[in-house]
Parts: structure tokens; C-alpha cells; sequence
């Protein structure tokens, strides 16, 4: 069996629409974020903690469809000693008793048969405190500039700035994307949690991986076809790794989607974030990450040579 | 060929060593499953006594999950700001006694912020918090702020301390977080033992500066110790109920030490001095034969031999056996022979360094024992009224696998207590880049420690914490301005922990365990099934199209990620790393990229067949061109993992851990594992391997 074998496409041609396509997704995306937010989990933004009781033991799982079933969303939910006790954490803030009465409706109703008392309610801090974020982003910014640095002495300083800029667009592109479709499917429940931070972790990871193999083969073919410009070259490149890139980002879109279709509530930011990034990953890797370092060099050399703009060295194909 | 069998051998001795460490946690769910089974008590009990050490020895070595896949101890805790708020107090009264039991009483149920609570109380008094903390121009409000700054600052420090002791007791990916106005949520992953945990985290952390009793005398108490528990003759040996009195009756003659010197034996060999301006440099010149010590020590630190501190070395300056012998007679003794007749020396051993001070060494597995004994009456009762003992933090070496702590004899009344502490910092000293730790007093503590320090130049001072000794400088001058600073610690992390240790002596809140629990998995059981079989069956389905797009090469490719995931286990295992959910993200990550790799080399291979290359050299072109590729993408991620490692905390550290393994694992089964399958069915004179 073979997918794309032979293709013969002109990923580059339309690099322009591309980078309007990307450019919107990613204002608006941060526009949304930032105007509306993320829906901030309980590991960032701390809440509410009830201990509540049942008169017999009772699945988490049913709890867990009461409380969605009520509007409360994002609750950490786990047995406390026995499966009679169970502590339920939920990001709401409210006054007085307003998020424990919520909660004890809710319980109410979802689980008619089996009685229950609320022993305690306490408001807890963020178990992921400033100092943790921070030193998360302090890493992040690490290993991009540890990225740049290896990937300017394997290839060339600009295939380095290449890959950092898709990588950038994958996660702008991804942040927004989550953005809107929280705002937009409120029901989705997407909320920045542990989970969603390991998603762009690991979404950076693969999108560097692709983008750099996709350089590996320009890296070759540059020896390979002399007398191509650098355009065809990683036209040829792309269309070589075609089936590659949608083969290995295809099992693991497939792996992420299941995850997502059956894997529960909990695990649905992480799944569903990653599965954008994947997306958008094998998006920017055929379709920006090479245009960067094309357009980047076109831009060196018009300066250099004084060529007038508008009159690129490059033909299309 | 002969490359093949290096391969092959490469191959089975991972698998090998992967499965080894394996075992443990296979063995631990055999334990689980077996213990589940036993009814009654009787059972159980021949259960244990049968098994107790496999059981206990399984669980330590088998792979740990987080508390958000595993659960483990939910204990919360109380700071006590009522007791901060007193000692804040500049004036203090019933008023204020009753007001703050009020509130203390009152916070239990409530979140309201402790110092707003203890404002309206006051009010309804018809007092102020001005009467009790302010001076005469301070503003009410600015009070308050002060106030809370306090009590937030106490919090966060009891945070740093309850941090501290969970790191010391070696619970990875612990979760603390506030809980309303002065509480702490401690959830410890994987820990089940009641009494361990209130251990634990319960008490006061005081912070005392204790002197360390010259060697001299100490090697009295501890002659009399070592005599005691070997049946010998009491009366023979001083007797004596203070110190002071030792010291005078002390005829202790000092022999040549040069023979005994043992470079190789880490002890505390930090210094204090006056804190340096950069006019008066040269006036505290460090100590370079210190210096050269702990150098030599950290280079050494692995391959230290208990065997230099074994009976027969152990003849130090004017030390007897139970016998009133000098103990270099030890030379003639076997090693039972020496546990029989000295056996608190065969515990507690002592080495005499260069400088002629005596450290004294327990292992760790002799700690429980040590601690024991030194409890009883009848040993409290044989050393002077103003002795305590106390351990090192943590171990100061490590011998043969077996960490070694030191054992510290103390004044029992400490100079001084941690509450004239009122800053520390640690940094790293400019002038010669050795990490170095500033300590401010205030000004009544200036004053008895230029007293202190005066008195005690060139002895040791104990930094106490929870009668645990953090550092032990040796005095180089008398420190009159009340900032000194502290250097000759190894790294930076140990003067990190220093300043910590230094800061958190300043809280005067003690902590008190108000609950515990065992507590479920944090994702909650039906999401963790959940996540678990659809990884199962996303892996199956990733598998199956493997062999379904690739055939035969398919095949082995899964070969390879069965491997790869056995070997990412056992690296685990072997690390004894602890599994939460972000570090399956990591997991996925790299089985993610090793199908890449698989799916990178496999179309190169494909490339070149359909240009019809024979298979041999197919393969042999098609793993050669991919390997760059392979490399590039993998080294990126194993540098990205390694700097999330080393600049990320807890979950970000989990990750990065997994990743990195997984990416290392992948690097081999990418590129020598699969390929031994290709080359060895080529090599036999196969023409056709079925790429798909």
C-alpha cells in the first residue's frame, strides 16, 4: 500500500494565502484569548474543596455526570479514605455557601438513591503556584533558544529561524485555535489544566521534529539538484516527504482522537489541544515552515544584491 | 556478521536488564494481589513474616505513580499564626491572648483573612491593632498590610519546610497547596504509613545555633557510651555530670595524627565568618586545607570505601575501648570481634581528620538504632545533663551503595535560637565563584553572637533545625556587625537549602497535623480506565495499520516499539521515577517519534527499491539516509528534554523525564535493533523482505 507516492505539488506557490490563513487564525485566536480567556482549571486558579459523605459507596463516574449534568465544570473528583467519602474540587470562587449548595443540588438530583452530607467546605490555593509557571516559561524559553542554536550549526542559521518561527506559529496558532473553540463550544470544557500544559509540550516536540525533517531532506537535495533554487528544491523536498508527514502525524492524530472520543472528561484538554496542535504541526510544516526560510532568504539576498522588491529571485513553478 | 553479534548481544543485554527492573514492579502487583486475598489476621501475619522484605523491598523498586494516577496521603495541616501574632506583639495582654483563641478557633470554619478577623475582634474591644503592633505614627492600614505580609510570609515558609522534610524523606511529586487562612493541603503520593507521615511533618521548626562539644570531651562521652553497652566497668571511666568537669578532668594526651588522616571521608567542612567588604578581603583568608578537603571529597564521593573507616583503622588520638585499651588495638580485631567489644563504635564510628577535629559516621541503615539507643534512660542517664546528639540532614557519602551520615554532639542548650535570624541569602561569591550564604541578625542577636563567635573561634557551630544539623561552619573570626557569611558548601543547591534552612528558623509557627487520609487517584479512577484503554486500543490500531502499510517491515517495526516501551519502563524502574500524567505525555511523545522513525527509514528503503536497488543495498542506502534526520529531530528533543529537566519543576520534570528516556531508547532500537533483523535475514540470502 502507498499514499502520495510521486506527487507533484506546489506547496510553496501559495505561501502567500498561507500566511494570511495562519496570520488571522492566530489574531483572532489571541484576540479571543485574551479578551475572553482560558478557562482557568483548578491546578492554576485553586477553589473550592467539599468532602462530602454518601450512605453507601458510590462509582466516581456517576458523580462526575451529576456534576456536568449541573454546570460544574472542570471538578476534580477522588475518593477520600473509602468510596463513601469523596472530595470534590471545583474552580468556582463563590461567597458564603453559594458553591457548596451547588454542589449539594447537584448531588441531589444526580444521585437520588444514595444519600449524603457535606462534612467540610474549604477554598484551597493553586497547586501549580506562581513559582511553577514561571519556571515553566523559563524552560520553554531555554530550550527555543537551545533549539536555535543546534539546529544553526546542523543546517543554516536561517533553517534554524525557521523551525522556531513554525514552531512559534504552531503554538500561537494552537493557543488560539483552543481559544476559540472554548469560547465557541463552551460545552467542550476546555480549561487550562497539568493536562493542556503537557499538550503544548509535547505539541512543540513534534513540531520541531517535523520541521526538521523536512530541512534534512532540503539539506540533501540542495547537493542533490545544484542548479535548483532554493524553491524548487523544497518544493521537491516536501513532496518526497509527503507520505512520511502524513503517515507519522496520521497514526498519532489517530492514537490523539481516540483518546479524545473515549477518554473521559478529564482527559479531554489534553487530548483535544493536542489533537489541534498535530493538526496544525503537520500544517506548518508542509505549508510555512519551508516558506519562512524561503522568503527569509529572498529577503537577504534582495538586500544584498539591492535587487528592487517586487522582483523576486525566484520563479514559480 | 561479527557487527550483527555485537548488535545482538547490545539488544538482548538491554531487554535483560530492562526486564530486571522490571521484576520488582511485576512483583510488587503479585505482592498486592496475593495480600488482597489474606482474611484474617493470622494470615497476614504469616504472610509478612514470610515475605516482609520482598514486600517491602518490591514496593521501594517498583515504578511509583503520581498522586494524580495513584493517590496516596491527604493530611492537612495548621500553621499556627496565633502563636506569630504573639510573638509580633509589641504588647501583650489577655485582650490580645483571648482575641487571637478567638480567632484561631474562629478561622477553623471560615476564610476570612486571620488578620482581618483579629482587627474586628479587637474593635468590638474597642482596641486597635495600632495598640499592639504599631508605633505612634504608623497608620492603622499600613498595619494591617505589615501584619499580613507576616502571616503570608509564615505560610509560605512553612511551605518551604514541609517541602524540605518531604524532599529528606524522598517522596517525589508531592502536591502542597494553601487551603484557607492557615492551613497547608499536603498530598503525599504513594505513601500509606500513618505514623511515618505525622513524623514526618508534624512539629515546630526551630532553628537553633548549637556548639559543636570539642572533640576531646566528646570522645569521652562517647568512651563512656561505648563501655556501657559492652558491659564494662563503669567506674573505671570518669564519672561525671557536666562538661565542664570533663574538661577539666581530662588528661587527654595528643599522639601523632599524621597516620590517621583520611582525606577521603566527607564531613561538614563549612566556615563562618564576618561578612566580607571588598576593602577587608584578605583579612578572612579562607581556610585553603578546608578548601582542598571537600574538593577532594566531592571527586571522591562515589568511590569512598567504608573500609577506611573500619575497626582496624579507627586508631584515633587517646580513644579507648570498652576495655580502657587505646582503640588502635582494633588492628588485631576481625570485624566481629571489634562489633562485640566496642559496639557503639562498630555503630557510631569515628574518623580524626588532619586538622585533628574527630567527625563520627552511622550508616544509614544504622540510623534507626543509633536514634534508639540514644533515647533510652540509661544512655541519657550516663552522659552529662548538657549533651545532645543530632544527624547530618542527609548523608554526607555514600560507601559501597549505603549512604553515611554524620553524627553530630551537641551542647544541648543552644547559643542561640533562629528568631534574631532576620535574613539569609544565598549567592555565589564573585571573588573565587564558591557558593556562600549571608546571614543578617538583629541587634540583640548581634550582640551574643559577637560573644559567641569571640568565644568559640576556630570551633564548630551547629545550624539546628528540627534537631537536625544543617551545617556545622567552624568559626574563623568573632563576628561583630551581625551579618556573617557562610562558605564551603559543595554547590549552590546546598547553600540554596542552607538560606531556606536559615529563613525558616525565623518562623515562630508551628505546624500541627489536623487531618489525615488516604486519598484516591487525583484523575479519579474512571478517567485513569479510561485513558488506559483507549491508549490500548490506540496502540493496537496504530499497530495493526503498521503491518497492514508496511507488511512484513510493519511487523517489525512493532517489534521495535515492544521493545522500545519494556526498555522505557525498566530505564524507569531503574531510576525509580515517579509516573503521572504528564509524564505519559512524554511517553506518547517518543512512541510517537519512534514510529517516525520506523515510518522515515521505511520509505527511504521503499525510495530505493522502486528504483530498483537490490534489497540489501536498499536497506542498507534507505537506514543511512534516514539516519540524519533521525538524528536531527531526536537530539533536538533530547536537548529540549534536558533543559525542561534541569529548569522545570514537578509535572514539567516528569515530562521531560519519560521524554528523555524515550528518546534515548529510540535512538537505539531505530537504529540497531530493527536493523539486526533486516541485515541478518539478508545476510542469510533472502532477495525479498516485504516493505508493503
Amino acid at each position: 500500500m502507498h499514499f502520495f507516492q510521486n506527487t507533484n505539488i506546489d506547496f510553496l506557490g501559495k505561501r502567500k494565502l498561507f500566511y494570511i490563513v495562519s496570520l488571522s487564525v492566530i489574531v483572532i485566536g489571541l484576540a479571543v484569548f485574551f479578551a475572553k480567556g482560558l478557562v482557568i482549571g483548578i491546578d492554576f486558579a485553586g477553589g473550592t474543596e467539599v468532602l462530602v459523605r454518601f450512605q453507601k459507596d458510590v462509582p466516581i463516574e456517576q458523580i462526575r455526570t451529576a456534576m456536568s449534568t449541573a454546570k460544574i465544570d472542570g471538578a476534580e473528583i477522588k475518593t477520600l479514605g473509602s468510596e463513601r467519602d469523596i472530595l470534590i474540587r471545583t474552580p468556582e470562587q463563590g461567597e458564603g455557601t453559594a458553591v457548596s449548595d451547588n454542589i449539594r443540588q447537584a448531588l441531589t438530583t444526580g444521585i437520588p438513591d444514595n444519600t449524603f452530607e457535606v462534612l467540610r467546605i474549604d477554598k484551597v490555593g493553586p497547586k501549580i503556584g506562581k513559582e511553577l509557571t514561571t519556571s515553566a516559561i523559563y524552560a520553554t524559553i531555554f530550550s527555543l533558544i537551545a533549539i536555535l542554536i543546534y539546529l544553526a550549526f546542523r543546517f543554516e542559521f536561517v533553517y534554524a529561524v525557521g523551525s522556531v518561527l513554525a514552531l512559534l506559529h504552531d503554538v500561537l496558532v494552537t493557543l488560539g485555535l483552543v481559544a476559540i473553540f472554548g469560547y465557541l463550544f463552551p460545552d467542550l470544557h476546555l480549561e487550562l489544566n497539568q493536562g493542556m500544559v503537557a499538550a503544548f509540550l509535547t505539541l512543540i516536540g513534534f513540531s520541531v521534529n517535523d520541521t526538521v525533517v523536512v530541512f534534512d531532506r532540503i539539506r540533501e537535495n540542495i547537493k542533490l539538484y545544484k542548479s535548483e533554487d532554493i524553491y524548487h528544491v523544497m518544493n521537491r523536498s516536501l513532496n518526497y516527504t509527503l507520505s512520511r508527514t502524513i503517515i507519522t502525524n496520521g497514526t498519532v492524530f489517530i492514537t490523539v482522537l481516540i483518546l479524545l472520543i473515549f477518554g473521559g472528561e478529564v482527559n479531554r484538554s489534553f487530548a483535544f489541544t493536542f489533537l489541534i496542535g498535530i493538526i496544525t504541526g503537520t500544517y506548518s510544516s508542509i505549508y510555512t515552515a519551508g516558506a519562512f526560510v524561503v522568503d527569509i532568504k529572498n529577503f537577504m539576498d534582495k538586500n544584498k544584491k539591492g535587487i528592487i522588491p517586487g522582483k523576486l529571485s525566484v520563479k514559480k513553478a | 556478521m561479527r557487527k550483527n553479534r555485537f548488535r545482538i548481544i547490545l539488544t538482548v543485554l538491554f531487554l535483560g536488564l530492562a526486564l530486571y527492573f522490571l521484576y520488582p514492579t511485576f512483583k510488587d502487583r503479585e505482592f498486592n494481589k496475593d495480600i488482597s486475598k489474606l482474611t484474617n489476621a493470622q494470615d497476614s501475619a504469616a504472610f509478612f513474616d514470610k515475605n516482609g522484605n520482598d514486600v517491602i523491598k518490591a514496593k521501594e523498586d517498583r515504578i511509583k505513580l503520581g498522586l494524580d494516577l495513584q493517590g496516596g496521603m491527604y493530611v492537612i495541616m495548621e500553621v499556627d499564626i496565633a502563636k506569630l501574632l504573639t510573638d509580633l506583639a509589641k504588647k501583650k495582654d489577655d485582650n490580645l491572648t483571648q482575641v487571637l483563641n478567638q480567632v484561631s478557633e474562629q478561622s477553623k470554619s471560615s476564610d476570612e483573612d486571620f488578620v482581618e478577623m483579629v482587627d474586628i475582634r479587637l474593635r468590638e474591644k474597642g482596641l486597635s491593632l495600632k495598640a499592639y503592633y504599631g508605633e505612634i505614627r504608623d497608620d492603622e492600614s499600613s498595619i494591617k498590610s505589615s501584619l499580613k505580609t507576616e502571616v503570608e510570609n509564615a505560610i509560605d515558609r512553612a511551605i518551604q519546610v514541609v517541602r524540605n522534610r518531604i524532599d529528606q524523606y524522598g517522596v517525589s511529586e508531592p502536591v502542597i497547596q494553601k487551603k484557607g487562612s492557615s492551613r497547608l493541603v499536603v498530598e503525599l503520593p504513594g505513601v500509606s504509613n500513618v505514623q511515618e507521615v505525622r513524623k514526618l511533618l508534624q512539629g515546630t521548626a526551630l532553628l537553633e545555633f548549637k556548639l559543636v562539644i570539642d572533640p576531646q570531651i566528646a570522645v569521652k562521652v562517647m568512651e563512656k557510651i561505648n563501655t556501657y553497652l559492652a558491659g564494662g566497668n563503669l567506674d573505671s571511666l570518669v564519672k561525671a555530670d557536666s562538661l565542664t568537669k570533663i574538661a577539666k578532668l581530662d588528661s587527654l594526651k595528643k599522639k601523632d595524627t599524621t597516620g590517621v588522616t583520611k582525606n577521603n571521608i566527607k564531613k561538614d567542612s563549612t566556615s563562618i565568618t564576618e561578612k566580607k567588604d571588598s576593602t577587608k578581603k584578605d583579612i578572612t583568608k579562607k581556610d585553603t586545607t578546608k578548601k582542598d578537603l571537600t574538593k577532594k571529597d566531592t571527586s571522591k564521593k562515589n568511590t569512598t570505601k567504608m573500609d577506611s573507616i573500619k575497626p582496624e583503622d579507627s586508631n584515633l588520638t587517646g580513644l579507648t575501648d570498652s576495655n580502657g585499651n587505646p582503640l588502635d588495638t582494633g588492628k588485631q580485631l576481625s570485624e566481629e570481634e571489634f562489633k562485640a567489644k566496642n559496639p557503639w563504635f562498630y555503630l557510631v564510628r569515628p574518623q580524626q581528620f588532619q586538622d585533628g577535629t574527630v567527625a563520627w559516621f552511622v550508616r544509614e541503615a544504622d540510623k534507626q538504632k543509633v536514634q534508639k539507643l540514644i533515647e533510652k534512660k540509661e544512655i541519657q542517664d550516663l552522659i552529662p545533663t548538657d549533651v545532645s546528639f543530632a544527624f547530618s540532614n542527609r548523608s554526607t557519602f555514600v560507601d559501597e551503595g549505603e549512604k553515611i551520615y554524620q553524627f553530630y554532639i551537641l551542647k544541648r542548650d543552644p547559643e542561640l535560637t533562629g528568631g534574631v535570624v532576620v535574613n539569609a541569602r544565598s549567592n555565589i561569591d564573585p571573588s573565587n565563584n564558591t557558593p556562600v550564604v549571608y546571614m543578617e541578625m538583629n541587634s540583640d542577636g548581634s550582640a551574643d553572637w559577637a560573644r559567641i563567635t569571640g568565644a568559640n573561634i576556630n570551633k564548630q557551630i551547629a545550624i539546628v533545625l528540627d534537631n537536625v544539623v544543617y551545617s556545622a561552619p567552624v568559626v574563623r573570626s568573632k563576628i561583630t556587625g551581625g551579618s556573617s557569611q557562610i562558605e564551603g558548601m559543595a554547590n549552590i543547591q546546598e547553600a540554596k537549602l542552607l538560606e531556606i534552612v536559615l529563613k525558616a528558623g525565623a518562623l515562630p509557627a508551628p505546624l500541627t497535623i489536623i487531618e489525615e487520609r488516604t486519598v484516591g487517584p487525583s484523575l479519579g479512577e474512571d478517567s485513569i480506565q479510561k485513558g488506559l484503554y483507549s491508549s490500548i486500543i490506540a496502540l493496537i490500531l496504530v499497530a495493526l495499520f503498521m503491518i497492514v502499510y508496511y507488511r512484513f517491515a510493519g511487523f517489525v517495526a512493532d517489534l521495535a516499539l515492544l521493545f522500545n516501551m519494556v526498555v522505557i519502563m525498566g530505564i524507569m524502574a531503574s531510576f525509580h521515577a515517579t509516573l503521572t500524567l504528564p509524564g505519559i505525555a512524554g511517553l506518547i511523545l517518543s512512541i510517537g517519534m519512534a514510529v517516525d522513525s520506523n515510518v522515515l527509514i521505511y520509505e527511504r528503503i521503499r525510495e530505493e527499491l522502486r528504483g530498483g536497488k537490490p534489497i540489501r543495498t536498499a536497506i542498507e542506502i534507505g537506514y543511512n539516509k534516514a539516519f540524519s534526520a533521525i538524528m536531527d529531530g531526536h537530539v533536538t528533543s533530547i536537548i529540549t528534554a534536558i533543559i525542561l529537566y534541569q529548569f522545570g519543576t514537578g509535572p514539567i520534570q516528569g515530562f521531560a523525564l519519560t521524554l528523555l528516556i524515550g528518546l534515548i531508547a529510540n535512538l537505539f532500537t531505530a537504529i540497531v535493533m530493527t536493523r539486526i533483523i533486516f541485515d541478518v535475514m539478508t545476510g542469510k540470502g533472502k532477495t525479498s523482505i516485504n516493505f508493503g
